[in-house]
């Protein structure tokens, strides 16, 4: 029995020993392991949630993966995602891209196709036609500062004057009463966004 | 490790039925050669981290498989990696890859028991595999094979002398003391030993990585010969270096000792050149104030800086190694194996391109290419800045494809004439009156003439430029707003030095750089 003990504390030995080694050959690594964590938190962050974000693109060198739009600033983000192109057609028409991608810090809530589709065909080219408007409209989308899941209910200033209200609470939120949260939390390099399911209208 | 440790003698976990079992498996000469099998690699490993720390840190077999398996996983497998483990992944990458090295070697311990030639073979030969693995990195010389193949022979020795001469129990080694009393001293030498080995191997990382930095900050960089002039005194013209924009590929920030650093010109040349760094400053240095930016920059994006630049010309000393005819490009290769192409004749033409080795009169930063990075103004960062740079290869662009353009990015990356307005900034709330608008213009090499600013739907109004710019850096310019209350859209654009006028079209920065008027929503009250 003693001999046994003593051969699996060679063993142990024999472990500790690669152990060792690879915390030597490991010294190196040790900023790579930092910078890869820091490049691969904001590439991947824990907690985009909803049933939307099914339909986000899963493969890191698509445009519209979660992966992608963290590295880049926010209106760039949603370019890539072709769920979000009728928004985007709506920013370029209010030259807003620039402001959106260089605004330090703010969150966005985007607007998917679908909800531009509930907008009646007529109201909808007649907002696209007017910059006014549809810069009211679409600043009344973007609060400042990142606001994490757990700030998210409550009321917000948005860029436009205007107040929203986010009720819910968890991974099920409603913003001005109708527009469901479908994929939340999603980050880009100077924005968090949330993907609803309606356009929402300043009041 | 605790899974490996039994609890008190006897009380196998699991029962007196599985007990047994265990303990048929576990007879004494099994146990034993699997021991055998773990110390031997522990000792080749310990040896060839030694070898490597004396050597050079990236010929680690440890660290050569590491980096194998890291590139051979799929994408997904990474990001899930990454998502469950976050800033753990690495170590535990070294802990699996221990493990496995583990049971192969416990296997190979027992399989020697029979068969102790091919076991020691089979030593050998994943040695050979671990060389293969290190010898295959981007970066590597052939020399690095070296600490993976004497982690083999080291294996396979004492793998030999553990279940050979001193270890191999006799017909009955359970009830032979003197056997068993062998064997564990021979085991205990090669595991003291080993523990040991490894230990200095890991001082001997610590002290040179901290001996390399302690050599960084010992530089004292000799004046310029070509001094550049007073500096510009306009606030913002110049990029502090600790917010100067970073944009690389290395996960692991390259860590050259200066002392070490040599940088080859060869290729299609007369007479190949090695530099080192005290014969690269030799050479005299100029000092230049240049703006660099990168070509993944969006149209109002952050990643351009200015700073005063301290270099050797690089032109001179290509000349002397002698331009082959038919040359046409220049591949600069780092540390860590990144290869950037730059036309010759962008190098020769008389621009600033150089070998720069400061930044704001102190030695790079590692994070900015220490020692030695090239820089030429005129060219996006990823065609002429290469970091970390250790060789210059005149090629043909018919050879060799970069890293970039074989990624899809162009071959040839002049600066496209831009601009940014920094001030106010987007979304701003500013008091309706009086508001100053300002910002930036560059087009290095070509220079900067007119910068003109639009208000909503109004004329184009020529803004005011400040001086101190150069052709190679960004100019700074300013306008007096008298904004109206309401929302506005300001934008702005830039005129080169040739006349031409930045176009309004939008490009996206892939694959030659952003194109488009950087425009701006802002509010006055």
């Amino acid at each position: 029995m003693k001999s046994k003990k003593t051969f699996v504390a060679l063993l142990t030995a024999g472990v500790a020993v690669l152990a060792l080694s690879a915390c030597g050959g490991s010294t190196t690594a040790e900023t790579s392991t930092s910078a890869s964590a820091s490049k691969g938190m904001s590439a991947a962050p824990a907690g985009e949630f909803g049933p939307g974000c099914a339909a986000v693109p899963t493969d890191p060198s698509n445009a519209g993966s979660f992966e992608a739009m963290a590295k880049v600033p926010v209106a760039t983000a949603a370019s890539g995602n072709p769920l979000l192109s009728t928004l985007v057609t709506a920013v370029k028409k209010a030259n807003l891209v620039d402001t959106l991608n260089g605004a330090p810090a703010v969150t966005v809530f985007a607007p998917t196709n679908d909800a531009f589709a509930k907008i009646p065909k007529a109201d909808l080219d007649k907002v696209l036609a007017d910059n006014a408007t549809l810069t009211k409209i679409l600043t009344y989308h973007v609060v400042a500062g990142k606001i994490a899941p757990d700030q998210l209910a409550g009321v917000h200033k948005t860029l436009q004057g205007g107040d929203i209200t986010v009720a819910g609470s968890g991974t099920d939120f409603t913003v001005d009463g109708n527009a469901k949260v479908v994929c939340g939390n999603v980050q880009t390099a100077n924005a968090t966004v949330y993907i609803i399911d309606s356009v929402l209208m300043p009041k | 490790m605790t899974s490996t440790r039994p609890g008190p003698a006897g009380t196998i976990p699991g029962g007196p039925a599985l007990g047994r079992a265990a303990m048929r498996i576990l007879n004494p000469g099994t146990t034993r050669s699997a021991a055998a099998g773990v110390l031997a690699a522990a000792a080749g490993s310990a040896a060839a981290e030694l070898c490597a720390a004396l050597l050079r840190p990236e010929s680690s077999p440890l660290i050569g498989i590491g980096s194998t398996v890291i590139d051979a996983t799929p994408t997904p497998a990474k990001e899930y990696a990454v998502r469950t483990f976050g800033a753990y992944d690495k170590p535990l990458l070294l802990i699996a890859m221990a493990a496995v090295l583990v049971l192969l070697a416990g296997g190979l311990g027992m399989v020697a028991r029979r068969r102790p030639r091919s076991a020691q073979a089979a030593a050998a030969a994943l040695g050979v595999l671990a060389a293969a693995a290190v010898v295959s990195r981007p970066a590597a010389a052939p020399l690095d094979a070296v600490p993976s193949l004497l982690a083999g022979a080291v294996a396979a020795v004492v793998l030999g002398l553990l279940t050979g001469p001193l270890g191999a129990p006799g017909p009955a080694a359970a009830t032979v003391p003197a056997d068993r009393r062998r064997f564990l001293l021979a085991a205990g030498a090669v595991a003291g030993s080993s523990l040991a080995v490894g230990g200095v191997a890991a001082t001997i990382r610590v002290l040179t990585s901290g001996s390399a930095e302690r050599a960084r900050e010992a530089i004292t960089l000799p004046p310029p010969v070509q001094p550049a002039g007073p500096r510009n005194t306009t606030p913002g013209f110049y990029t502090p270096v600790t917010d100067f924009y970073r944009v690389d590929t290395a996960l692991t920030l390259p860590r050259v000792d200066v002392r070490q650093w040599r940088l080859r010109i060869h290729g299609m040349v007369d007479r190949p050149l090695t530099l080192d760094f005290e014969q690269l400053l030799a050479r005299g240095l100029i000092e230049r104030d240049i703006t660099l930016n990168c070509v993944s920059n969006e149209v109002g994006g952050p990643y351009i800086g200015t700073t005063r630049w301290l270099g050797v010309p690089l032109a001179p000393l290509l000349r002397q190694a002698g331009v082959g005819p038919g040359a046409d490009q220049v591949v600069a290769r780092s540390a860590d194996g990144m290869t950037l192409g730059t036309p010759v004749e962008t190098v020769l033409d008389g621009r600033d391109a150089m070998l720069a080795v400061g930044m704001d009169g102190r030695p790079l930063p590692p994070e900015h290419g220490f020692p030695v990075r090239m820089l030429t103004p005129g060219v996006y960062g990823y065609a002429g800045s290469c970091k970390w740079i250790t060789e210059l290869e005149l090629a043909r662009f018919a050879d060799f494809d970069p890293y970039w353009v074989r990624r899809g990015w162009a071959r040839h990356a002049p600066v496209r004439t831009a601009s940014r307005i920094d001030r106010p900034a987007p979304f701003a709330e500013v008091a309706a009156g009086t508001v100053a608008v300002a910002g930036v213009a560059w087009a290095q090499g070509r220079g900067i003439r007119a910068v003109e600013l639009q208000v909503d739907d109004g004329p184009w109004q020529q803004v005011e430029l400040l001086p101190g710019g150069g052709a190679d850096t960004w100019v700074q310019w300013r306008y007096r707003w008298q904004a109206a209350p309401g929302g506005h859209r300001l934008r702005v654009r830039a005129t080169d030095g040739t006349g031409r006028t930045q176009p309004e079209r939008r490009a996206t920065p892939f694959p030659d750089g952003a194109t488009g008027w950087h425009t701006l929503a802002v509010t006055a009250t």
